[in-house]
């Protein structure tokens, strides 16, 4: 097993330094030496080890992965990701102390968005850049741009990309997983192109506009300003961060089918309806909830919608601090940090998929009681027949819920008010970054306690990889410890 | 020269087919390899049965398929009724061929692909797929007839017509409007016509005279406008006909989802006239399906998204009382048990539903459905028969229908040209056999309407004709066909 994962280790990372590329260059262009060396230094040591580990195996012909060895070089790749990326953040001196530095770098790898960082804009912008670029890398997956570029992969990467990508059902889009991988991550280029293309002509600086658009398709919520979007004072950027960022939180796998011409049953994709309808009825909530307040109509229904859309995707920015607003309207956003966005996207949380099965199933559970005799069957995207997913998802978010509970405990030990354990933990499972009261979106997370941090950190890559793919790696290393004096059981 | 049928497959349809077909003078040839089978048909039947395999070449031609008309497949294999036709077709392709496909995939992927087919044809010669002229269904046919029926309300067999109109079986009720009076003294009716096409006793059926005078008990087959069977109704001293809104379907297997899918696919079609609302009868229909089968149930329930599926025996008497099945307005018991569809349908008829329709194996079994209370008696073989026959009838007749036990035929037909009605009145006609002229079109496509005797009959027109079963002189009458 152990060759194979060397090599996709190997590869993760050598794209993970390639990637350093063009916070390097900004680092060069904007004179940021200090900062230039960190990304250097990283980076060619990565592509050293990934070009030494090819030449020194190139011989041994890699075996096929297992199913648990997927799970296993899944979440040790985002491991190792989230301490790679924290390398230029320490050498460059930016951010204190190493323990911040790897919450940063998970935060940005998570599309999380928690920084720790007080003020953002005193930050080398090289740096910034980096910061925003780890939300892109990890918001269409790290490993799915490994198996898009790495056709040595081919049949592995099926299981890697299931492993890697979110929703209760991942399927192949085209015939091939490489082109699978290669299409959505043309797809998800294509959508910062035009962020960044749209945010140049709203007079927008190029920086800005290309951090912006990372830090938006990867929904991940770090910005290079101190009042993330707000700080831009531009109605236009927010409405086009906004659809972006409601954009980036639909499955990927329908765009696919809209550009190959099958626009027709996009419409009857259950979870696309009900995402749609949650976003319209919560904002329309929020605007009422908000309305008899000082501002104008227009002013409130962009900030309702701004922040609907940034919480259930999963972002984070603001263009307003919401921990001020009214409790209902407060509520209504902490719900939608749980519902999340769809399966197949960027964003985070439980997914509006497994909130639609299990609604469905309520709803026979109901018919049931009326009418013992009936039959009745789960139609998922005008499917009947798919009452075989429901045991997955409430597991699925029993364990969810679980770890909210685990982390709020942890929370509250580390000494936080029980309703910023609470949103806080919400807020990290579901990597949405910003939370409630005193960790709300103007506030930051650098003064929690370290141990904290560190099981943040775990939370929040667990929420990205959908927390089954962590606990299996977990449970991999214990029982391989357990095992390793005796026979090898995962060779 | 009477006309030649081969008929492989000497199943019960097979016997049926043949014993209608012998009564019209046909000379009969059936085929099986059943020797039990064909023991049976030898002492039942006046015609040529042959013991061996349908699909040898060599026995078809024994039985004289080079001088045959038409070829009928029913044995119980799909495949092999497609075969023998295919066989025949290579060598014979004049001979009309009709195969029974029972499996619905076959028959659902022919249809559509035997238009296709024929178009591309290269050489010009436009060949059915598998050389089958006509595909039969029995499932298909049978919820076609279900379906008719609940269109119409329900309301006792109809049968119907060109035009417009339908043939409507009614029982004489004591005291009723037919109770004691001859034909010529009934009631005409302001606005609308009708016409008494049979009088059916229990020992016997006429074609009535003015001065036949139906009695309490007989039944009478009423000739009438569809539009306005609920006048027929009225008439009759039943309430007006009520809109059956609910509907349970008994039996989830073929012919029942068959009759929901129908329902329901004319309810997805009609969205703008829905809410535009002119179809007050099909838009509120309510569906439910019950089967005992959870396999089918569940079949049921994922192809149907509107529709109720209850699994359970309809016999409960808790399940009817849960569910209020005995509420409903129209159940129908269209399971492939049809015994326990008689059972079934009287069972819930005596509970309180308004209206029952029962498939039924035979027309045998129309005297039990209508002694059990049953409204309507679909009965599964007579409709494949009748699909049959009216195919082999050649191109001028368009549809037959048995009624009095097979004692009558409605026969629609098309007038020739050079038959010997053409032309004259039908009052020339009345030394010309037994038979009732219900309806006669004034002219080639145009108004059917109810004659008297000044009526002409136009060549090329259609008429509508009650005849003896197997009066096959009165009907080449105005086909012309020998």
């Amino acid at each position: 097993m152990v060759l194979p994962l060397l090599r996709i280790f190997s590869y993760v990372l050598a794209l993970a330094g390639v990637s350093l590329l063009l916070p390097l260059v900004a680092a060069v262009r904007y004179g940021e030496t200090r900062a230039a060396w960190s990304f250097a230094v990283p980076m060619a040591a990565s592509i050293a080890v990934a070009v030494a580990i090819t030449v020194v195996y190139r011989h041994i012909k890699a075996a096929p992965l297992s199913i648990r060895a997927a799970f296993v070089a899944v979440g040790g790749s985002w491991i190792l990701l989230g301490f790679f990326g924290s390398l230029p953040l320490w050498f460059s001196g930016a951010i204190k102390g190493f323990t911040n530095c790897v919450f940063e770098s998970i935060s940005g790898f998570t599309t999380t968005g928690a920084t720790v960082i007080f003020d953002v804009e005193s930050l080398p912008r090289s740096i910034n850049l980096w910061r925003c670029e780890m939300h892109w890398l990890g918001g269409m997956g790290v490993v799915a741009l490994v198996v898009a570029l790495v056709p040595l992969l081919g049949i592995g990467g099926m299981k890697l990309i299931q492993a890697e990508t979110t929703g209760p059902e991942k399927g192949k889009l085209t015939a091939r997983i490489t082109n699978t991988a290669k299409v959505l991550w043309f797809i998800y280029m294509g959508f910062t192109a035009a962020q960044f293309a749209l945010l140049l002509v709203c007079d927008m600086g190029c920086f800005d506009a290309l951090c912006l658009s990372f830090s938006t398709l990867g929904t991940g919520g770090f910005s290079t300003r101190n009042l993330s979007v707000g700080a831009f004072e531009n109605p236009a950027v927010e409405w086009i961060t906004c659809a972006f960022m409601l954009l980036a939180s639909v499955n990927f796998a329908l765009y696919y089918r809209v550009f190959t011409g099958r626009v027709g049953g996009i419409w009857r994709d259950s979870e696309l309806r009900a995402f749609a309808g949650i976003v319209f009825a919560t904002t329309v909530c929020v605007v009422l909830i908000q309305l008899p307040g000082a501002k104008a109509f227009g002013e409130t229904l962009r900030d309702s919608a701004f922040h609907v859309a940034s919480i259930i995707s999963s972002t984070g920015f603001m263009t307003d601090d919401y921990t001020v607003w009214r409790p209902a309207a407060q509520i209504i956003l902490l719900a939608l940090v749980l519902i999340g966005g769809c399966s197949g996207s960027t964003a985070g949380g439980i997914k509006v998929v497994r909130w639609t099965v299990l609604f469905k199933q309520l709803v026979n559970e109901f018919r049931r009681l009326v009418h013992p005799h009936g039959v009745f069957t789960l139609r998922l995207n005008a499917q009947p027949g798919r009452e075989t997913i429901v045991p997955y998802i409430a597991s699925f978010i029993f364990v969810y819920l679980l770890l909210v509970l685990v982390t709020m405990l942890f929370g509250a030990l580390a000494g936080l008010a029980p309703f910023e354990a609470l949103t806080g933990s919400f807020s990290m499972v579901g990597n949405v970054g910003p939370a409630f009261g005193e960790l709300g979106p103007t506030a930051h997370y650098g003064n929690i306690p370290d141990f904290l941090k560190c099981w943040y950190c775990v939370v929040m890559i667990a929420g990205r990889l959908e927390i089954f793919t962590l606990l299996i790696l977990i449970g991999t290393v214990f029982s391989f410890r357990r095992n390793s004096a005796g026979s090898r059981r995962y060779n | 020269m009477s006309k030649k049928v081969i008929v492989v497959g000497a199943g019960f349809t097979g016997l049926q087919l043949a014993r209608t077909l012998v009564a019209e003078g046909v000379h009969v040839v059936l085929v099986d390899r059943d020797p039990e089978k064909v023991q049976h048909a030898r002492n039942a039947l006046d015609c040529t049965v042959v013991e061996s395999d349908g699909n040898s070449p060599e026995t078809l031609s024994e039985a004289g398929i080079a001088t045959a008309d038409a070829l009928v497949t029913l044995t119980d294999d799909d495949e092999m009724n497609m075969i023998v036709c295919s066989l025949v077709d290579a060598d014979y392709p004049d001979v009309l061929k009709i195969a029974r496909v029972r499996n619905y995939a076959y028959y659902l992927r022919t249809t559509a692909t035997a238009s296709r087919h024929a178009d591309a044809t290269a050489s010009g010669e436009r060949r059915p797929l598998f050389g089958v002229d006509h595909m039969l269904n029995p499932d298909v046919e049978a919820a076609a007839a279900i379906t008719r029926a609940m269109s119409l309300g329900a309301v006792g067999n109809v049968i119907e017509l060109g035009g417009g109109y339908g043939i409507v079986s009614l029982p004489v009720v004591a005291g009723g409007p037919f109770d004691g009076v001859p034909i010529c003294r009934l009631s005409k009716m302001p606005g609308w016509h009708y016409l008494v096409a049979y009088v059916e006793s229990d020992k016997t059926a006429v074609l009535p005279n003015g001065n036949t005078m139906p009695e309490a008990g007989d039944r009478v087959g009423v000739l009438v406008s569809l539009e306005d069977i609920p006048s027929l109704m009225l008439f009759m001293g039943r309430s007006a006909e009520e809109i059956l809104r609910t509907v349970t379907v008994f039996g989830a297997d073929r012919v029942g989802t068959l009759v929901v899918d129908h329902h329901v696919s004319s309810r997805r079609a009609s969205v703008f006239s829905r809410i535009f609302g002119n179809s007050p009868r099909e838009k509120t229909r309510e569906m439910t399906i019950v089967d005992r089968d959870p396999h089918l149930c569940r079949e049921a329930a994922e192809r149907f998204s509107n529709v109720r599926v209850l699994c359970g025996d309809m016999t409960d008497a808790d399940l009817v009382r849960e569910e209020s099945l005995d509420a409903v307005d129209l159940m129908v018991a269209a399971s492939g048990n049809y015994e326990s569809n008689l059972v079934m349908a009287a069972y819930l008829k005596s509970r309180g539903v308004k209206k029952t329709i029962a498939l039924t194996a035979s027309s045998d079994f129309d005297d039990v459905a209508r002694k059990l209370g049953v409204d309507v008696a679909v009965p599964m073989r007579d409709t494949v028969v009748d699909c049959i026959v009216s195919h082999l009838r050649g191109d001028n007749v368009k549809s037959i229908h048995a009624v009095c036990n097979r004692f009558f035929e409605i026969v629609e037909c098309e007038v020739s040209p050079s038959s010997r009605a053409a032309g004259k009145a039908l009052s020339e006609l009345v030394n010309d056999g037994e038979f009732l002229a219900l309806l006669v079109q004034e002219k080639e496509g145009g108004r059917y309407s109810m004659p008297n005797g000044s009526t002409v009959i136009a060549p090329g027109a259609r008429i509508v004709l009650v005849v003896k079963a197997g009066a096959g002189d009165e009907i080449q009458l105005f086909t012309g066909e020998a």
